[in-house]
């Protein structure tokens, strides 16, 4: 029987997890398929909701989709999109469906997606979420009403890593306060900045797994640099891709070298590939990683 | 004071396309300071409607158009009121809707409300307060989350400010930043340790 996230989390195991991005539309095949050139080598897979504001299917239905194909999930959950009650409502419903991880957060605002006139919600912060459903586990909703319980839920947060921002560090250590039990990070391309902040973090004793995101070009990295908050590629790096002759090469190769130095920093990585995952099983063996589950 | 903005003139034409014999009520209290509604103001629109070709029969500009009592309060003030077939409020949605209960003919807008702020040393400073009936602004430095976070965050910021800016709004220091600021100056960052609960209530 393979082992659960939960105990591979409670492991030393290295952990793979991998983002799978729901459909624009209703054809499954495709998020299936990417997940399938992933099988035996992530340890689950994060399904993501409407990422960066953009409207998809639901994670709740591709997080069936994909544990009726056998695989492990961990279903996030923005406060965006839903109240306290809907959150709760697909909270139980994932779980009722066999969800057993779900990672909470704020997301980002509907301003920057594709529907920039929708109301957003946020009824509730990441941190309450957390809260909520460390309630729901114990058998609770947010009102003191009793539903039951879900024991083996386990529940994940994000983190930036700069610790330039002393009030991010105050949130995830109120996020940690508050139930979560493991956390993933923005994408690291410094690794050398990544080791001060998990030094810093050393008290929080939570199990840190790394995101990492393959570049192909060097005006992606430089894209990234000015736009996505929380990541920071290094001038160097920029300038291997400028001179690379096969710069998606060169950005994997990158990249593995990165979840080389991470091993030894954290408990995982967490590869989110613009696009397909169809050269993450490259990456992952050019970074000396082999699962046999 | 509750800040709003003028319209256009020409989307408040469009509004009174099928009115005459205009009535313009003012408002003394904010739309006057944020000169959208005073009596400078009132007295130019009424010179544009007559140059448009409406008939304006007469104006005022009350303490707060927000406070009428009754019609008869108003007409007992303003007698012209009486022949008019439509009111123009130069305030505040609230002035607006208050007037509209009272009035017995239609009553329009000639502004835009954006949110309840202040005004200090001259500057308009919106969406000071989200008007949530808890108010907690002690906690955050005289800074409100509530009413300056687009999305409302009590518990800390989200991952999505950059350089210390806010995500939605580059321009704009993420209130985040400046509640940090302001505790670390007063010396009370221990007050950004609490957790706040799904009701607005501290741990």
């Amino acid at each position: 029987m393979p082992r659960t996230f939960k105990e591979k989390l409670l492991s030393d195991d290295f952990l793979v997890t991998a983002e799978i991005t729901p459909p624009k539309g209703t054809d499954l095949n495709e998020a299936l398929e990417d997940a399938e050139i992933l099988r035996g080598l992530a340890d689950a897979f994060n399904v993501t909701d409407n990422q960066r504001a953009v409207m998809r299917m639901s994670p709740l239905a591709v997080s069936k989709a994909l544990l009726d194909k056998g695989h492990e999930v961990i279903m996030q959950l923005t406060c965006r999109d839903r109240n306290r009650l809907a959150l709760q409502s697909d909270v139980l419903a994932a779980y009722s469906l066999g969800v057993r991880n779900i990672s909470v957060m704020s997301g980002d605002h509907t301003t920057k997606g594709d529907h920039p006139r929708a109301r957003p919600v946020f009824d509730i912060d990441s941190v309450q979420l957390l809260g909520a459903i460390r309630k729901m586990k114990e058998g609770f909703d947010l009102s003191g009403n009793e539903i039951g319980g879900m024991p083996d839920l386990t529940v994940g947060a994000v983190s930036n890593t700069d610790l330039s921002k002393p009030m991010q560090l105050l949130k995830l250590r109120k996020k940690i306060k508050m139930g979560a039990e493991f956390i993933q990070t923005q994408a690291v391309y410094d690794t050398g900045q990544f080791q001060t902040f998990m030094e810093h973090i050393v008290d929080m004793d939570i199990p840190v797994i790394a995101g990492v995101i393959p570049l192909k070009s060097a005006k992606m990295a430089r894209f990234m640099n000015g736009n996505i908050p929380g990541i920071n590629v290094p001038p160097e790096m920029i300038e291997l891709m400028e001179n690379a002759e096969d710069p998606a090469w060169e950005g994997l190769s990158i990249c593995a070298q990165t979840i080389r130095e991470l091993k030894g920093l954290c408990r995982g990585v967490h590869v989110m590939p613009i696009g397909s995952h169809s050269r993450t099983p490259e990456l992952l063996e050019m970074a000396g990683i082999r699962k046999d589950n | 004071m509750i800040i709003s903005s003028a319209k256009p003139f020409e989307e408040i034409l469009e509004l009174l396309k099928e009115e005459d014999d205009i009535f313009i009520l003012g408002c003394n209290a904010c739309a006057a300071k944020l000169h959208v509604g005073g009596e400078l103001e009132v007295i130019r629109m009424q010179q544009r409607l007559e140059e448009a070709g409406k008939r304006v029969v007469g104006w005022v500009v009350p303490g707060a158009a927000c406070s009428v009592a009754s019609f008869d309060a108003l007409v007992e003030k303003n007698p012209a009121i009486k022949e008019a077939k439509a009111i123009l409020v130069m305030a505040c949605g609230s002035g607006v809707s208050t007037v509209s209960r009272v009035a017995e003919v239609p009553v329009y807008p000639s502004n835009n409300t954006n949110s309840l702020g202040g005004r200090s040393q001259g500057e308009v400073i919106p969406e000071l307060c989200a008007m949530c009936g808890n108010c907690t602004v002690y906690y955050f430095g005289g800074i409100c989350p509530r009413g300056q976070c687009p999305k409302q965050l009590i518990n800390g910021p989200c991952g999505g400010s950059k350089d210390g800016k806010c995500e939605v709004d580059q321009d704009k220091d993420c209130v985040w930043e400046l509640i940090y600021l302001r505790l670390e100056r007063i010396g009370r960052l221990d007050l950004l340790e609490r957790i706040w609960d799904p009701n607005g209530i501290p741990d």
